[in-house]
């Protein structure tokens, strides 16, 4: 494939005029058939490479992708623009769609299929893409599979059995948020060899960092406000709860400058859709957010992203900043800093992994119940939250306790291997006391990076790379010396309401307009 | 202006204590939370049915644990309800005087009445209002879209079953083309006729090719009002449009078709409650059918009394006589309550707790 072929390609069907830097690279030793792993930064555009390589391939190009939301996002939106026939794989589908589904499959209807990671563990599904030919396996967010990373789903780690039983095609595995460890355990599940790493410098020369100390939660509350109305927005505040969030947004709103909005996994999935909706299309300034929001989001013109609670690890604070200026224009993120704020993580930290009593009790009910059992009343007897028991049922397989499990809906079969119930508890819990160590550590580093003295640019590439980068472009960070001023903006603009006069009937009409074209139209 | 944070504060306590006041004496401080979350469980519906309780079902699916705490606690802090024991554990509340009067006020001045009494007219709206909402909102975001000539659209809503539903609507050419051209007459001749502050409520609600709607919320800025009023009376909206279409489907054959399908009897039993019903009409015991199911046989008899709430047609004698049905309503009514613990301990133990909760779900369905 020439050089030429690829750049005709990416402006005929993407529009886009050059790659961006390691896409190439990429998108080559893929055609050249080798497994690759791309680590590109937050907002690098790593979508591109696998989507033109589907465009390429003669069968079909396969992502598994973490979030079910993500994943329907990105195919409506590749769908709106026509370039790819695409389609997604995942629980939400009944059986019916489903079934329609791999029957259009097995015809050949589409070049990318994204799918959820549990899906590619069933015998059916898996069968059905071999046989159709699959020619690249994409793993997005790639970093998911290892234990030690900081958002480590049990489901990855079975990708490698996957690939495997699809015959063993490339592998493209892609994350903007690796550490040494988690990118060489990458390597090792997938086969990648040192040199097909495309990995460029996750620093982000456009983006500047603040820290800013406060002594208490109203003074916090009150800079932060000031902030959101003085900055250039659009712009994004993390807070890590739902109440915090609600509570900014409602005294943003109150005073009515801003058209800002709260946006928190409490709210309705409707709601959630509609306050994207108007972020994206520009017609709110500033979102108060938990870290619900935001993965996959690609709104280019983000200038600020604020942080009213620190997150538990860099790695999450780097994809949450990393949505600013993917533009390539300047942004700001600032970081409040309270001493106060540890306890929250602690808090957090303490209630996220099972102790041993709870594992225990877990295991005891897996060993009385024959074969089956459903979700909710595991979750209620064993008094869990549902989200661990994906996760108990995981360590229970690796350590031998039950084995060929599976999950529909609500169900969970297996089959029981042996019944020694206080071995096997304290096997599992030894495991989730590893995983909660490193997370632990994780939040240890995040908070060494909050006393960084030299340069915070630094600092996080260093965590990352091992290196220090200092390139930026406009400001870099408050310990170097920064001037916020630049990222404020003038003239400062009120939003004008302006009066409406009910009209039903126009009202009405402006959104169901009389009929512009009479011949038929299909809808997807 | 007060600030609107603290009005809808004051609106919420309202709401709730006018809701929760039938259950004074009955039923734990938990048990209205419940409701207003519309939770499925069966001691939730049944209470609905059992204290007529229609128009607060569901009504804040969002409400968080700890926001009812604090609602419970300032309607303790001011007095207006006072908590007291139940059985060991369990704590229920007693409405005072302070309570009563400030409750009827603040109902009079929002004229709350006006926008829930149709749930009591028509206790079938409230178990569809959901589905018919979403199906008419992604109905007028297509034809919205449609109608402008751009057929492919980001769908504000994402719940597959209602996106398979509109697409199956307007898969037909024909029948697309007669959405397309009769929606807007339909809409508005059910729009008209709603008070003109509610109007807006639902028509800024709907997205489409020029519009991106408006939440719950961002229209409480709007109109300066409680979120949760504007909820009130935006709920108020769609089921007036929906009783309008029921009644009178001949004038509203386009949107007749979005009233979600009647279950058998009318009835608004869990999927699962229905599951257990086909087994039991095949006269498989309760135990068998723990079994297959794998659930529990509390859920069973959970599902029990479910059934003999909604299907009058079920023959519930195979586990409560009607000799036993009799003293059981008999000793509810003289004691004035429809706790079971009371009414078992009346009876010398004589009865299940199943047999009770059967009774009382019978006698309540007849009534
Ligand atoms: N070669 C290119 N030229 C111009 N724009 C590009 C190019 N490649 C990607 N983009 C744009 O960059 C934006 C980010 O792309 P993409 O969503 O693939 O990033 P990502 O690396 O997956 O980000 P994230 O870390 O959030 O997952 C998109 O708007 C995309 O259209
Ligand atoms: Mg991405
Ligand atoms: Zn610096």
């Amino acid at each position: 494939m020439s050089m030429d072929k690829l750049e005709q390609m990416l402006s005929s069907h993407f529009g886009y005029s050059g790659f961006r830097g390691g896409q190439k690279e990429i998108v080559q030793k893929i055609m050249q058939g080798k497994n690759v792993l791309g680590i590109l930064a937050t907002g690098g555009g790593k979508s591109i490479t696998y989507q033109l390589p589907a465009l390429l391939l003669p069968g079909v190009t396969v992502v598994v992708s973490p979030l079910i939301s993500l994943m329907v996002d990105q195919v409506q939106r590749i769908r709106q623009r026509r370039t790819i026939s695409a389609a997604y794989i995942n629980s939400a589908l009944d059986p019916t769609e489903t079934r329609k589904l791999l029957t259009e499959i097995d015809q050949g209807r589409y070049r990318l299929i994204y799918i959820s990671p549990e899906k590619l563990q069933q015998a059916t599904i898996l069968q059905r893409l071999k046989r159709r030919g699959v020619s690249l396996l994409a793993i997005d967010e790639a970093h998911c599979i290892s234990q030690w990373g900081h958002d480590f789903r049990v489901d990855y780690l079975r990708l490698p059995d996957a690939v495997q039983q699809l015959g063993n095609p490339p592998v493209l595995a892609v994350t903007a948020t690796a550490t040494q460890h988690v990118r060489t355990e990458i390597c090792r599940l997938f086969h990648i060899d040192e040199a097909d790493v495309i990995a460029q410098s996750v620093n982000r020369p456009n983006i500047a960092f603040d820290l800013i100390e406060v002594s208490s939660e109203a003074q916090k509350r009150e800079h932060v406000l000031e902030a959101v109305k003085s900055l250039q927005g659009p712009g994004i505040v993390y807070g890590r709860t739902r109440q915090t969030v609600d509570q900014l947004a409602f005294a943003c709103m109150e005073e009515g400058v801003l058209r800002a909005q709260a946006y928190h996994a409490g709210m309705s999935a409707m709601e959630r859709v509609l306050i994207q909706e108007q972020f994206l299309s520009g017609e709110l300034d500033v979102i108060f957010a938990t870290n619900a929001f935001g993965m996959g989001i690609d709104k280019p013109d983000i200038r600020y992203v604020l942080h009213y609670h620190f997150p538990g690890s860099l790695e999450e604070y780097a994809q949450e900043v990393g949505r600013i200026g993917r533009d390539g224009k300047p942004g700001y993120a600032g970081l409040y800093l309270n001493p106060e704020d540890a306890a929250i993580h602690q808090y957090m930290l303490a209630n996220e992994y099972p102790v041993y009593e709870e594992v225990f009790r877990f295991v005891q009910l897996l060993a009385t119940s024959s074969g089956h059992i459903s979700a909710l009343e595991l979750a209620a007897m064993a008094g869990l939250p549902d989200e661990s028991l994906d996760m108990l049922f995981f360590y229970a397989e690796q350590h031998g306790l039950v084995s060929q499990l599976t999950k529909t809906k609500d169900q969970y079969r297996y089959r029981l291997e042996k019944v020694d119930v206080s071995g096997a508890a304290m096997q599992i819990s030894r495991t989730l006391e590893e995983l909660k160590r490193t997370r632990k550590n994780k939040l240890m580093q995040m908070k060494s990076w909050l006393h960084e003295k030299d340069c915070l640019r630094q600092a996080l590439s260093f965590y990352f790379e091992g290196q220090r980068a200092t390139e930026y472009t406009a400001q870099c960070c408050s310990c170097c010396g920064l001037d916020r001023s630049f990222y404020e903006q003038q003239p400062f603009t009120q939003i004008q309401k302006k009066p409406d006069h009910w009209d039903l009937h126009g009202a009405l009409r402006r959104l169901l307009p009389v009929r512009k074209e009479k011949e038929a139209i299909t809808i997807e | 202006m007060e600030r609107l944070s603290e009005q809808e504060n004051l609106f919420v306590q309202m709401i709730a204590l006018n809701g929760m006041k039938s259950l004074a004496n009955e039923r734990t401080l938990q048990a209205f939370y419940h409701i207003l979350r519309g939770r499925r469980a069966n001691q939730t519906l049944q209470d609905v049915h059992l204290f007529r309780l229609y128009p607060y079902y569901r009504l804040f699916p969002h409400l968080l644990r700890e926001q009812w705490e604090e609602i419970l606690q300032q309607l303790i802090g001011q007095g207006y309800i006072r908590e007291k024991d139940l059985d060991r554990n369990k704590t229920t509340f007693v409405l005072t005087d302070e309570g009563e009067k400030w409750v009827s006020q603040g109902w009079t001045t929002y004229g709350v009445d006006q926008w829930l009494g149709l749930f009591h007219q028509h206790p079938w709206v409230n178990g569809h209002l959901q589905t018919f909402w979403l199906r008419l909102h992604l109905m007028v975001q297509t034809l919205s879209c449609l109608l402008e000539g751009n057929p492919s659209f980001y769908p504000v809503v994402q719940d597959r079953q209602i996106q398979s539903f509109v697409k199956s609507q307007l898969h037909d050419p024909t029948h697309r083309k007669r959405w397309m051209d009769g929606v807007f007459a339909e809409l508005y001749k059910a729009l008209e006729v709603l008070p003109s502050d509610i109007q807006p409520l639902l028509v800024k609600q709907f997205s489409g090719a020029h519009q991106t709607a408006l939440t719950m919320q961002q229209l409480a800025y709007q109109e300066k009002l409680p979120p949760s009023l504007i909820r009130v009376k935006w709920r108020f909206g769609v089921a007036s449009v929906m009783i309008q279409v029921k009644e009178t489907p001949d004038l509203y054959p386009l949107l007749a078709a979005l009233l979600p399908e009647e279950q058998s009897g009318g009835s608004q039993m869990s999927s699962s409650a229905q599951e257990t019903y086909r087994l039991l009409q095949k006269q498989i015991p309760i135990e068998k059918i723990a079994q297959i199911r794998g659930i529990t046989r509390n859920t069973v008899e959970d599902h029990l009394v479910d059934i003999a709430f909604h299907e009058p047609a079920w023959d519930a004698s195979p586990y409560l006589t009607d000799e036993a049905r009799r003293q059981i309503l008999e000793t509810s009514a003289r004691l004035h309550t429809r706790r079971l613990r009371l009414i078992r301990e009346a009876l010398d133990d004589r009865y299940s707790y199943l047999q009770i909760r059967l009774a009382l779900a019978i006698g309540e369905a007849r009534r």
